[in-house]
Formats: C-alpha cells, sequence, structure tokens
C-alpha cells in the first residue's frame, strides 16, 4: 500500500489515512482537546506524510512513521502557540476548586464515574499542564499517563532514552511544585497561589 | 537530611510505578513529614490529573478521510502551477499598483511643475507689470487730492 502511494496512487493513500487516522487522532489528542484543533493536526500530519512518502523505506512499521510525523508537527504546532506563564488559584473556575477540594485526601487514580467530573478534571489538568513546556507536557502524559516505556517515547519522538528520562523528572517535579504550591494557597490563601512562575 | 525524604522518589518515577515496598516508605515517611506529606499529596492529585487528560481521546469523523484528499488535491493543485505564476498572482496587484504609483510621481515630478513655471513666469513678468498700470483701477495723484480738498471745503 505503502508503495503504491509512493507511486502517486491516491486510492492507496487515501486507505492508508483511513487506516490509520484513529491512531494520528489519539496522537494529537495528547495535545489538544479541541476537536478542530485535533482534526486541524490530523490532516496536517497526512499532507506532510504524502510529501515524505519517497523517505518512508519500509524498515520500520507506517504505523510507527506516521507516530512520529504526528507527535514532532503536534510539537511544532503547540511550540508556536503561547504557553501560560502561570496559573493561579482566582484562575480556576468554581468546578475546578471544587474538584481540587474533593480530591485533595482521595488516593491518586481514583476514576470518576460521573462524566462531568472527568471532563472537569481533565480542564484542570489542561491548565496545569500548559505551565511546562510542550515537550516535557508530552514526557509526563506519555509515561505517567498512558505508561508508556522510556524507549516507546524515544520511538515516538526521536530523542534519546537519556532525554526523554530527564524531561520526565523535569515535567514530574515541576508539576509536584506547581500542585504544592497550589494547594498551600488554598489552604492559606494569604501565601500567595501562582504556579509555574518560578522557573 | 533531606536524603532522607521521599521527595526524589517521588519526581524519579510514576507513582503508579512504585513498588509495593517503596509506596510503604512514602506512606510511612509522610505520616512524620509534613513537607513529604504535601509533597505526597500533590504527586498524588497530579498523577490524578495526568489519568484524567488521557482519557480524554478524539475520534476521526467518517468524513475526515474526504477532508484530508481534498486539502492534498488542492496543494497539488497549487503545487502545479509555476512558481513565477503563483508569485505573480499574490504580489501581482501590489506590483501593479506600485508601477501606476511611480509613473504618477514622475508625471507630477517633471511635467507639471514646468507648466506652472510658465504660467508664473508670463503672469509676473516686468512687462505686463508696466503695460497693466494703466488699467488698474487705483486713484491717481490728482483725484486722491481733489477728494481730500472738496471734504475740507464742505466741513468750512
Amino acid at each position: 500500500m505503502a508503495s503504491l502511494a509512493q507511486n502517486g496512487d491516491e486510492s492507496a493513500f487515501a486507505e492508508i489515512v483511513r487506516r490509520y487516522s484513529p491512531r494520528v487522532f489519539s496522537v494529537a489528542s495528547r495535545f489538544f482537546r479541541q476537536r478542530s484543533s485535533v482534526e486541524e493536526a490530523a490532516q496536517e500530519v497526512f499532507l506532510k506524510a504524502f510529501t515524505q512518502l519517497k523517505s518512508f523505506e519500509g524498515r520500520g512499521s507506517m504505523e510507527g512513521w506516521l507516530t512520529r510525523i504526528a507527535t514532532n508537527t503536534c510539537l511544532n504546532m503547540l511550540r508556536s502557540a503561547k504557553r501560560r506563564p502561570e496559573l493561579t488559584v482566582s484562575d480556576l473556575t468554581e468546578d475546578e476548586n471544587k474538584w481540587l477540594d474533593q480530591h485533595v485526601s482521595e488516593v491518586a487514580g481514583v476514576r470518576h464515574s460521573n462524566v462531568e467530573e472527568t471532563l472537569i478534571a481533565a480542564d484542570l489538568a489542561d491548565r496545569v499542564l500548559d505551565v511546562l513546556p510542550p515537550e516535557d507536557q508530552l514526557a509526563l502524559l506519555m509515561i505517567d499517563g498512558e505508561d508508556a516505556s522510556v524507549k516507546e517515547v524515544a520511538e515516538a519522538t526521536g530523542w534519546s532514552e537519556s532525554k526523554v528520562k530527564v524531561r520526565a523528572f523535569r515535567a514530574r517535579k515541576k508539576l509536584r511544585e506547581a500542585m504544592e504550591k497550589l494547594l498551600s494557597h488554598k489552604k492559606h490563601p494569604q501565601i500567595g497561589g501562582a504556579i509555574g512562575n518560578e522557573r | 537530611m533531606r536524603d532522607e525524604h521521599i521527595i526524589g522518589l517521588l519526581d524519579n518515577t510514576p507513582l503508579g510505578n512504585l513498588s509495593a515496598a517503596q509506596l510503604e516508605v512514602v506512606r510511612t515517611h509522610s505520616q512524620n513529614c509534613l513537607s513529604c506529606e504535601r509533597a505526597y499529596q500533590a504527586s498524588q492529585l497530579s498523577s490524578a490529573l495526568i489519568k484524567e487528560r488521557v482519557q480524554t481521546v478524539i475520534e476521526p469523523t467518517p468524513f475526515f478521510q474526504t477532508r484530508v484528499m481534498a486539502a492534498l488535491r488542492e496543494q497539488q493543485a497549487v503545487e502545479s502551477v509555476p512558481a513565477w505564476l503563483r508569485l505573480w498572482r499574490s504580489a501581482g496587484a501590489l506590483v501593479s499598483s506600485m508601477a501606476v504609483a511611480t509613473v504618477a510621481l514622475a508625471a507630477l515630478s517633471f511635467v507639471v511643475p514646468s507648466a506652472t513655471n510658465e504660467q508664473a513666469a508670463t503672469a509676473y513678468s516686468a512687462e505686463s507689470v508696466i503695460f497693466d498700470q494703466g488699467n488698474d483701477e487705483q486713484l491717481s495723484y490728482e483725484q486722491v487730492l481733489s477728494t481730500i480738498y472738496a471734504e475740507e471745503d464742505e466741513a468750512k
């Protein structure tokens, strides 16, 4: 199928798009939560893939090759977007504050049966993660969120394994510190609740 | 001592990957250390948030394939046009308007000023001043004097 598409067979490329779009969407969903952004990123990935088809030598899997293109495309898109320098308690919505209050004393890893609560948590996660560079966000989401191995992240990004480890460590530390600061401000509002600004 | 704390362990390993023995160490230590208790609590929340975040996966719509193929054809159509033509299409209007503006400026600089100078020379030449003296509507010296004396006579 890849060789047919390399020779300009449009129907073969259409089949590649159909077969691998769930995978590309899954990668793009790590970076974006708006459907329009995910679709835009996925389209960009397939357009790039078509122009780079000649460089696909068939050594690795098509899925792996597309995953790397998708990861790099999304990283570039995210880099060009403006990052939030810090997050304060006052930035949080009432629902997000409520979520934090409810889960402060709960054990990590709890799953919510309530769809609304899951969305609130995902929104809050986005806000908290936004203080990290896109590369750190990716390492953390893949390793801590999807239980991917360091090797898998290295393959998806093209980074060395030591770089992946460093990024994940740094992201985890920064996120923990940010969360500590947010929680301490919720307990003692007079201390000051900006997180992520001590970089 | 900082080395005895469990913060390093929390930052090094995803919470879900800690072994039972490591978790026991973390819990035991956190009960007696306020800073590590806070760090553990923050790590638990961070981990929970990240797990929630990755649950949200957007699926492609049935129209996505059509959309990509349409975008691909559009891209190919753009690429099939020669580069100079694409450049002309995007910048042609600007270049044309600049050329028109340049011509207009040149005309204003060289043609219009010479015509104006000729008119000015004609209007204010010495001959015209001398020959037009008779046509102006100024009162002559005698007329002024007679007007003044006539007013004085009337006053007396």
